[in-house]
């Protein structure tokens, strides 16, 4: 599964549990509209760093939460360097 | 069976607890920096039960991938007993930096963060138990130990805020606050000496590591399922 799609799939799961209604997941959402809160975005970050083994906000203290849906994408994306 | 990970379990009420929950079929992640032979003497009684992992808790940048080790080594981890800590006592105005400094990361920083880690794989089961070892001088006054007892409040006030931060996911997080105890320490005091002590409290005894460790085994059954955010005393009432 491409980390896209894991990501994805994550969101929707994390959002059904947590009883969150979720915006069309599209690159370009904001992620403070997207229904999803902070603990959900934790949740998210700790359930990536379990299948992935990553956890892009630890690797460096200079990378922000980021702000589109594209944007947090992209920084699982990317290898680490 | 469940996995627990006891910071500093070589010894006194970390090794009680660890002790207490490999009895009730627990799984203890024992870890301290040096193995001693009490703790290598449980691990042979119940070698599935018990495992330990040598570390420095102090270093701090290393808590991480100790997290990600011990959850890939042993699956989602259950508990996480916060006990590890140092009591240097000292006057403030003549306290080295260095000693406060200390204090502060392995009785604060280090706890905090390690937290931090561990608490990822309870939110991916949407289950776990968190307890915070403080201590009486939290709250009550002691000369010589301001430092100590800074660290100690701190980690009350964590404890309370925690369990409001991971309530919903199905995560307690609970302090419990040990007295003066009955330990080697007060063991090699003179008996007019240790009654001294124990005569300041309600029942005119002192409570000792196996009372902590059992008052940790309950926050982490079942039957502690609805109390979260607490600090569970264990002081034979001296501050009552
Ligand atoms: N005893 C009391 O009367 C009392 C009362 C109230 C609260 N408390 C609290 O209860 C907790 C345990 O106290 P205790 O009396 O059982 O302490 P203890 O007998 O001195 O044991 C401390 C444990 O922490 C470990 N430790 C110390 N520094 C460490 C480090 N840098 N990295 C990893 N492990 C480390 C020790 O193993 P290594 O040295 O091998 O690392 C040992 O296993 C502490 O948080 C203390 O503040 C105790």
């Amino acid at each position: 599964m491409s980390t896209r799609s894991k990501i994805i799939q994550a969101i929707e799961e994390i959002a059904a549990a947590q009883k969150k209604t979720l915006a069309p997941l599209t690159d370009d959402l904001a992620l403070t509209n997207s229904g999803l809160d902070s603990l959900c975005f934790a949740l998210l970050v700790a359930r990536l760093e379990d299948e992935t083994g990553r956890d892009p906000f630890s690797e460096s203290d200079e990378v922000s939460f980021p702000v589109t849906l594209g944007e947090l994408i992209a920084l699982y994306e990317h290898e680490h360097a | 069976m469940a996995n627990v990970i006891i910071t500093g379990a070589s010894r006194g009420i970390g090794l009680a607890i660890a002790q207490a929950l490999v009895r009730d079929d627990y799984t203890v992640i024992a870890i301290a920096r040096q193995e001693t032979e009490e703790l290598a003497a449980a691990r042979q009684q119940a070698p599935e039960s018990i495992y330990f992992a040598p570390f420095d808790l102090s270093e701090i940048d290393k808590l991480h991938e100790l997290a990600r080790e011990l959850r890939a080594r042993f699956g989602p981890i259950y508990g996480l007993i916060n006990n590890a800590g140092i009591g240097t006592e000292g006057i403030l105005a003549t306290m080295p930096e260095s000693n406060i400094e200390k204090l502060i990361r392995l009785n604060m920083l280090s706890p905090i963060m390690l937290t931090k880690y561990v608490v990822r794989s309870m939110m991916n089961e949407g289950a776990g138990r968190i307890v915070n070892i403080s201590s009486i001088i939290a709250s009550t006054g002691y000369q010589g130990l301001s430092v100590y007892a800074a660290t100690k409040a701190s980690m009350i006030g964590f404890t309370k805020s925690l369990a409001r931060e991971v309530g919903r996911l199905g995560i307690n997080v609970n302090a419990v606050a040990p007295g003066f105890l009955e330990t080697e320490l007060t063991g090699s005091m003179n008996d007019a000496q240790r009654q001294r002590i124990a005569g300041r409290s309600a029942l005119q005894r002192l409570a000792n590591v196996e009372d902590v460790a059992e008052a940790v085994t309950f926050l982490l059954s079942d039957k502690a399922r609805n109390i979260t955010g607490t600090v569970l005393t264990v002081d034979a009432g001296s501050t009552a």
